[in-house]
Formats: C-alpha cells, sequence, structure tokens
C-alpha cells in the first residue's frame, strides 16, 4: 500500500455517492438533451414553428450551462474524489486506460467547444450550420459515453483482460454493449423527461400540446431502449457466474435496485403514455416533475445495482474495494500487512483497520461496525476476522498475518462495548439465546439463508452443541466461542429449541 | 478463485518520452488558457480602463471569460491524465495528504465557473459584475494555491510522510509557505504576463487597452523573472543537480523566448510575440518538470517504470486527435466567418 489513506468520519461511501449520482445524471442527460435539441430544431425549422424555436433557444441556454458547468466539472471531480478513496484502483485504471480516456478527452474538448458554439449561434448561424455544431455536440458527447462505458463496465466484468492483460479485451468486456445500448436509451429518456417537464410550463396552449406530445415520444422510445438493454444486460452469461449470484443473494441491495429499477419504468410508462401522448393536457411542472424524478430514480436504482454486485471489489475479481489485489490477498495469511503500508500513523490497530476494512466501513457512522461487535470480545473479533469472507456481506478476506488479525482484533475490541449481551440488553433465556446466535454466529450463518446450520444441529443433543461451540477444528474460519457461560448456556437452549420449532 | 498470473498495472502503456512530450504540450496549453482566463482578471482589475468595466474592451472580455474557464479546464484534463500516469504514486499520496484542498479545487472552479457566467450575463450593470468576478477570481486563487501547495508537496515524500503521521483527516496544507510560495508567485505573475498580452491583443484597436496591456505584460514578464529566479534560488540542494540536467536548457530557451517576445509585442508583431511566449511558456512547463525529477531523485524514479506499449490504442487516439482538430478548425471558422459576414 504505497498511498496514505485519507481519514474522513464522513465514510468513503457517502463522499462517493454523492458526487457520482449527481454527475451521472448530468452527464446522461447532457447527451440525450443535445440529441432532443437539434431532432427538435430541425422539425422546428422545417415547420417554420417560431415558437417552439424560442423555447428551444432557452432550454439550450439551461442545458448548455448545465452540461458545461456542472457535468464537465463534476465529472472532474469524480477524478478527483476516487484518486483519493481508491488510490490503488484509479492508477491500475489509468495505467490500463489512458488512451481511452486520451482519446474521451478529444471527445471532451469537441463536445464542449460545440455546446458553446451552439448557444452562442442561436442568432448568428445560418440554420444548416446551428444543426451541424448541433450534431457535432451529440456525436461528441455519445462518443464519449462510448469511450467512457469500456471503463466503466471493465470494472465489473474484467473478462479475458484477467488472463491477457490486453486494452481491447478489457475495454470490450463481456458487458459492454448491454451496458452501451441501456446507457444510450437511458440518455434519450432523460432528455425527453426533461423536455415534457420544461414543457409543461408553458404558456401557450396549443404550442404546448404540441411539444409535450412530440417529447413524451422521445421518452419512450428512450425508456424502451434502455428496457431492452437492461434485458441484454441481465442476462449476460459472466452475470449469472457465482460470485454476481452469490452477491445478488447475500445482499438486499441489488434486488431492491432492480425493483426501484421496474418501478420506476412502469411510472415513466404509464406516465408518459397518459400525461403525454393521450392527453397531454394533464402535463403540467407538477406531474413532470414527478415523471423526472422517476427518470432519476431508475437510473440511479441501476448504478446501485451495478456498484452493488461488483462488492467487494473495485476491479472484478482483480482488485478488492480496499485496493488491495486479489493475489496479494491469497497469500496474506503468511504476508505482514503492515509492512507493506507506507504511510503508518503509529498506531498498527489503526492502520490495520484502514487499510483493510475503512474504505467500506467507519467505525461508527457510515456502515458502522460497531454494533455487529458490541457484546462480544476480543477473541471473537480476532476468529471473525479470519472468517470475514464467509460472512453473509461479500468482503475480502482479513490480509494480514496471523499477529495482524489479533492486533486488529484487539484493537476493535477496545472501541466497543465487550460486555456481556445480557449486561448490556438485560435479556434472559430464550431471548438472551437468540440474541447470542445473532451477534456471534449470524454473521456467517443466517437461519433459512447463507451458510444455514439448522440442519446440522437437526439431531444434537445439548453435549454436542456444547462440543461444537469449543471445537478449534471445526474451521480456521469460524471462532471458537468466547462468551461467557450464561450466553453459553442460552445459545444451546435456543438452538435446540430449533428441534421444537420444527417439531411443530 | 485462483488466478496464477493477474496482470500487473506496474508499467506505462506508452514510452516515457511520448508521455513526458504529450504531457509537456498540453500543460503548456493549459497554462496559456489558464493565463488568458486568471491574469486576464488580474489585469483587467489592474488596468482600470476608462470607464472601469463599462469599457467596451473591459465587457468584451468579461463576456469572454466563461469560455476561457472551459478552455482551461478542458485543456488541464490531460495533463494531470499524464502527470497521473507516470507520477500517481506521489501525486495521490500528496492528493490525499491534503485531501479536503483537492477536492475543493474543482469544487472552487466550478463555482468560480458559474460566477464567471453569472459576471458575463447580468444586467444589473458593473458593481454587480465587479462583485461575481472578485468571487470568481477568490475561487480561482484557491486552485491556484492548492495547486502549488499539493504539486510541491508531491516532490516531497518525506514531508508528506511527516505531515501525514502528524494530521490524517486531509486537513494539511503544505506548512513550508517557503517551499511553494514562489513557485505560487511566479505562476501569478506568469498568468498576469499572458493576461496583460491577451488584453492587449484584444485591445489592439483602443489606444487605452493596447497601452495597458504593453503596460502590464512588459511589468509582468519583468516580475515573473523576478520570481522565477527567486524560486530557482530557493531549490537549495536541489539547484546544483538541475544546474547539470537538461532542464537547464529549456529554462535558457525559455527565458530567451520571454525577452524576445516584449519587443515583438511592442511592435505589435503579435503573433510572432505570441509564438515566443508559447515558446517561453512551454520551457518553463519543461524547466519544472526536471525539477520534479530530480526532486524525486531517491525516492522515485519514472525511467524505472516498465514500458508496454499499447500502440493501436494511441494510433487510434492520434487518429480522433486528428478528426477532432479539424471538426474544431472548422467550427470556429464558421462561427468567426459568421460574425465577420454579421459585421459586413
Ligand atoms: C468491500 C467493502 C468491505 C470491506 C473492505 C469490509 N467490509 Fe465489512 N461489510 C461490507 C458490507 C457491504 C457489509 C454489509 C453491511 C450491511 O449489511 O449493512 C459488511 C458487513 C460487515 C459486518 C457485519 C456482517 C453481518 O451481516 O453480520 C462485519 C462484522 C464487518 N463487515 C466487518 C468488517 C471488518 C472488520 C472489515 C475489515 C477487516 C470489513 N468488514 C471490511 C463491506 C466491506
Ligand atoms: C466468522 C464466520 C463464522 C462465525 C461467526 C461462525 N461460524 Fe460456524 N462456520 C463458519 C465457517 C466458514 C464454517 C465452515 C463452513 C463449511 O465448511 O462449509 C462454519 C461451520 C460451522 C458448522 C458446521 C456446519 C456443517 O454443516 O458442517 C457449525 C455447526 C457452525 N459453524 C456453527 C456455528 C455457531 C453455532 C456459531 C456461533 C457460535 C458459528 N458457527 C459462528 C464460519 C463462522
Amino acid at each position: 500500500m504505497p498511498y496514505p489513506f485519507w481519514e474522513t468520519d464522513v465514510g468513503y461511501g457517502p463522499l462517493m455517492a454523492v458526487i457520482a449520482v449527481l454527475h451521472v445524471f448530468v452527464s446522461h442527460f447532457a447527451i440525450g438533451g443535445g440529441l432532443y435539441l437539434v431532432v427538435a430544431e430541425r422539425a422546428a425549422r422545417a415547420g417554420a414553428d417560431l415558437q417552439r424555436l424560442a423555447f428551444l433557444e432557452r432550454l439550450s441556454k439551461f442545458f448548455v450551462l448545465l452540461s458545461l458547468v456542472f457535468g464537465a466539472l463534476s465529472g472532474v471531480m469524480i477524478w478527483f474524489i476516487v484518486g483519493l478513496l481508491s488510490p490503488a484502483g484509479t492508477e491500475a485504471l489509468i495505467r490500463t486506460f489512458v488512451w481511452g480516456w486520451a482519446i474521451e478527452w478529444v471527445f471532451f474538448i469537441v463536445e464542449i467547444l460545440a455546446a458553446i458554439l451552439y448557444y452562442y449561434g442561436w442568432k448568428r448561424l445560418s440554420a444548416r450550420r446551428h444543426m451541424a455544431i448541433g450534431w457535432i455536440y451529440f456525436v461528441a458527447a455519445w462518443l464519449s459515453l462510448v469511450v467512457i462505458n469500456g471503463i466503466v463496465t471493465f470494472m465489473l466484468t474484467p473478462g479475458a483482460w484477467l488472463e491477457t492483460g490486453e486494452f481491447w479485451d478489457g475495454f470490450f468486456n463481456p458487458t459492454y454493449w448491454p451496458s452501451l445500448v441501456m446507457r444510450t436509451g437511458i440518455c434519450i429518456l432523460l432528455g425527453g423527461v426533461f423536455a415534457v417537464f420544461v414543457a409543461g410550463g408553458h404558456a401557450d396552449r396549443p404550442s404546448r400540446l404540441r411539444i409535450v406530445r412530440g417529447a413524451a415520444l422521445w421518452g419512450i422510445a428512450g425508456l424502451l431502449i434502455s428496457a431492452a438493454g437492461w434485458l441484454y444486460y441481465e442476462n449476460v452469461d459472466v452475470l449469472s457466474q457465482k460470485a454476481f449470484v452469490d452477491v445478488a443473494e447475500r445482499l438486499v441491495l441489488p434486488t431492491m435496485a432492480v425493483e426501484y429499477m421496474l418501478i420506476a419504468g412502469a411510472i415513466l410508462a404509464g406516465g408518459l403514455l397518459v400525461t403525454g401522448v393521450f392527453a397531454p393536457g394533464l402535463q403540467r411542472r407538477p406531474v413532470g416533475f414527478v415523471l423526472l424524478i422517476a427518470a432519476l430514480m431508475g437510473f440511479g436504482a441501476f448504478e446501485f445495482y451495478r456498484e452493488s454486485v461488483r462488492k467487494p471489489f473495485v476491479i472484478h475479481g482483480y482488485m478488492y474495494a480496499n485496493g488491495l489485489r486479489v493475489d496479494r490477498v491469497e497469500a496474506g495469511a503468511e504476508e505482514s500487512l503492515l509492512e507493506s503500508i507506507a504511510y503508518r500513523t503509529g498506531d498498527d490497530g489503526r492502520d490495520l483497520f484502514n487499510y483493510s476494512c475503512r474504505s467500506c466501513h467507519e467505525l461508527e457512522g457510515y456502515r458502522a461496525i460497531k454494533p455487529f461487535f458490541d457484546g462480544t470480545d476480543k477473541d471473537y473479533i480476532t476468529g471473525a476476522l479470519a472468517g470475514l469472507h464467509a460472512m453473509r456481506a461479500p468482503m475480502p478476506p482479513f490480509a494480514g498475518n496471523a499477529e495482524e488479525r489479533a492486533k486488529l482484533g484487539a484493537w476493535v475490541a477496545e472501541r466497543v462495548d465487550t460486555r456481556p449481551l445480557h449486561e448490556i440488553h438485560r435479556l434472559e433465556g430464550l431471548a438472551l439465546g437468540r440474541r447470542v446466535f445473532e451477534m456471534r454466529c449470524g454473521s456467517c450463518h443466517v437461519r433459512g439463508g447463507h451458510g444455514d446450520v439448522t440442519e446440522t444441529f437437526e439431531d444434537f443433543e445439548a453435549e454436542d452443541i456444547d462440543e461444537v461451540l469449543s471445537d478449534v477444528e471445526m474451521s480456521e474460519e469460524m471462532p471458537v466461542f468466547s462468551g461467557d457461560d450464561k450466553e453459553r448456556k442460552a445459545l444451546i437452549d435456543y438452538i435446540l429449541s430449533w428441534q421444537a420449532e420444527a417439531a411443530r | 478463485m485462483i488466478f496464477l498470473a493477474l496482470p500487473d498495472y506496474d508499467v506505462l502503456p506508452a514510452p516515457l518520452w511520448l508521455v513526458t512530450l504529450l504531457h509537456v504540450l498540453t500543460l503548456t496549453l493549459h497554462f496559456a488558457a489558464m493565463g488568458c482566463l486568471f491574469g486576464g482578471m488580474l489585469a483587467l482589475f489592474a488596468a482600470r480602463l476608462p470607464g472601469g468595466l463599462e469599457n467596451p474592451n473591459a465587457r468584451k472580455l468579461v463576456k469572454l471569460f466563461p469560455t476561457l474557464m472551459a478552455a482551461t479546464v478542458t485543456l488541464g484534463v490531460a495533463p494531470l491524465l499524464f502527470a497521473q500516469l507516470v507520477y500517481g504514486k506521489v501525486l495521490y499520496s500528496a492528493a490525499i495528504v491534503s485531501g479536503w484542498f483537492w477536492l475543493g479545487v474543482p469544487l472552487a472552479a466550478m463555482l468560480a465557473y458559474a460566477c464567471l457566467y453569472a459576471a458575463a450575463f447580468t444586467k444589473r450593470g458593473p458593481a454587480r459584475v465587479r462583485v461575481w468576478l472578485l468571487l470568481a477570481l477568490a475561487g480561482l486563487v484557491f486552485v491556484s494555491v492548492t495547486y502549488s501547495s499539493v504539486f510541491s508537496l508531491a516532490e516531497r515524500p518525506e514531508a508528506q510522510k511527516t505531515h501525514y503521521a502528524g494530521d490524517t483527516s486531509g486537513m494539511v496544507w503544505l506548512p513550508d509557505v517557503g517551499a511553494w510560495i514562489f513557485r505560487w508567485l511566479h505562476m501569478l505573475t506568469g498568468a498576469l504576463t499572458v493576461g496583460g498580452f491577451f488584453l492587449g491583443v484584444l485591445g489592439r484597436k483602443d489606444e487605452a487597452a493596447w497601452s495597458k496591456g504593453k503596460l502590464l505584460f512588459t511589468l509582468g514578464t519583468g516580475a515573473a523573472f523576478v520570481t522565477g529566479m527567486i524560486y530557482l534560488l530557493t531549490l537549495g540542494d536541489v539547484l546544483a543537480p538541475f544546474m547539470r540536467s537538461a532542464g537547464i536548457y529549456s529554462l535558457t530557451v525559455g527565458i530567451l523566448a520571454a525577452v524576445v517576445a516584449v519587443p515583438l509585442y511592442l511592435m505589435r508583431k503579435l503573433v510572432g510575440a505570441g509564438v515566443a511566449l508559447g515558446l517561453g511558456v512551454m520551457g518553463m512547463v519543461h524547466a519544472r518538470h526536471v525539477v520534479r525529477d530530480v526532486r524525486l531523485e531517491g525516492h522515485f524514479d519514472a525511467k524505472a517504470i516498465g514500458v508496454d506499449p499499447q500502440w493501436a490504442v494511441f494510433a487510434l487516439f492520434a487518429v480522433c486527435l486528428v478528426i477532432a482538430l479539424g471538426a474544431v478548425a472548422w467550427m470556429l471558422r464558421i462561427f468567426f466567418k459568421a460574425d465577420a459576414e454579421q459585421a459586413a
């Protein structure tokens, strides 16, 4: 780990999410909006529709300012922040794809200049030239998506690159095409919905109805394309690999994200058809606003889906989100993690926590780990660290040696509440037993879910369970029970109660 | 999941000389645009043109600022990309040590950009324009000081470690002001030089603007020379190895070109002066680059990084660049031709 670790209490997830979500919206909108503008300009000019032209000119002002000032600079901001939060991942991506980025930069220059000239050129340029610049804008903007899509999808499905290390293998990876179709659809959708929203506020009724209807059809086309893209995406072979299916089962987020996408899609389809195509008179600003939010929600859900099924990697199968390479971690049990850290704080436990956990967890606050360890003890934590990758949440294995694992365990234990659970929660009997199971077993064994052990205990007597709890040979990845006698007894009773439960 | 041999990213996808060449070229363009913008704002305030911000040339300049900002940002992306490609290890580290300030750079740039548009579009008179401009200027000052601080820190891996050990929250500003203040002042005066140049060119048909531009350009050149020399002297231990490096040649060429630009400009040979000034900036950019290498000696050696060229992708980049430059030229031509047609 050649880089220092930025210790912000804000948490890496929220920092990244805020900036990325806004940027991703605006940048896709900038593409679809651009296409909408030129196509609509052409139609308006062909029909000598002065009102519509005036509308488009106003729209382009807002649009260009938004995509230049916010779109371009929020993109720069993402680049700055990933360098801070994930320097190793960023370096790996830049070293691999720098010429891709250089190509994107070229399109970026054309895009920015075309946007500026389109905006200043309404009165100054002939209709034909003005539209030509509009087209150049759209093509350049879309081409930058064509490039960046290769890099974003690479992170999820690096494909053959993992073996060859070849640029093109990584770039045209298994999710490249579906993602491109889907994102292109989303661009068009966002452009259309936005135009519906703006046009809904028009004073002049006939022109309002006309513009709304056109923009709504536009939005529906985008929706259909993105839906096709999603079906294609979802069915890419790679995504049915165990690693992805596993994550989708272990985390709620991917499933939830897909649900959100479907809901958003339904709202958009219904809303655009009813208030856009059949009864455009109903389309006023508040309705348009709802549609806009639905579009953003659906798109945001897709991004969360993509981000969440990638867990725990930053580059799937290559580098974990904490910047450790997969092959480095495989060697973990022997090698010292601390020795590989160039910037030490002087507190080993803290260094270990930073470089192993803190890109995904704060101790308290963002995705806090304290609650998962309150009521346990140093031995449990140290033992659990050995089985991090066996937990229900997709996590990288701990990458240090045994001594460092003990160090981190002790460090975390000092910062959590290590009183027994019955003292903290004043629980007794089965309630206590259930809690003990949740805290000391539940991270790796979920009843009826991940790592279920219900069946194993089916015909166990109390003594057998007792033995399992003390059995150091159970699994190297499983801590030996280290709670006090009261907790042990309650846990055994609780596990025994499953048998009665099953009998009923 | 065992991969016997995962690809290694500790290689450059092009020979170092090529990356360096692109880096120096694009950084020169970035500094030129930045000089017109940041220096143009300084020059505008320093010039006190008759009529203040109502002066036609002042208005022209204010209307141009947003576009110059777009150019500055766009042209700044590439050199930072190339710098990160090679110097990632030290650059990310320095950025992380100063994390919040670093993150403030694009934020400040975004706000400055918005203020520049507000200044260009406001209909509320010159007092309002001045407020927007000053806000934008404040944003740009923040950006420039942060860059000077972070890039100075990037050249000092030892200092990164000590400052990080003292504060890990990303609130570290390189506390050794002497290390970056002259570097920054040199950038500032350099920007003023370019800004004065730009003001004069823009107002070449107007006596007041032209003479102010001339004055600021000449003064700026002198001030940049002085601050540059002081910065050179503050290099300390690094000075001797720098004098023995290729950097001294580019520095000399740069200084000569910058000096030649002055009489050319005064004689209204604007194209020649512009070329000379550009060459001057490029000389400085390369010298700056060499200083970094010299300072990093013993910590980081760019030449030691393996090279595994991706020629096919590079060729595609080159082709796209040519097409893009064609598109840019065409768009600018029809745009300004329309201007001339309208004027006629
Ligand atoms: C790749 C990101 C990542 C890293 C690195 C990571 N975790 Fe996690 N961890 C997660 C996610 C995601 C969850 C699920 C959180 C949730 O469900 O709210 C989780 C959950 C947990 C849980 C609770 C498991 C459960 O569901 O009961 C514990 C305990 C935990 N992590 C500890 C750690 C420790 C200790 C480290 C460092 C050694 C670490 N994690 C590193 C992503 C990570
Ligand atoms: C840090 C993760 C972790 C925790 C916490 C944990 N286990 Fe395990 N457990 C494992 C792993 C890994 C295995 C081995 C699974 C395998 O080999 O399929 C395992 C295996 C088992 C088995 C054998 C399963 C079988 O069918 O062979 C039982 C029983 C079991 N654990 C019970 C418990 C109980 C009870 C607790 C709580 C006191 C607990 N475990 C806590 C990780 C954990």
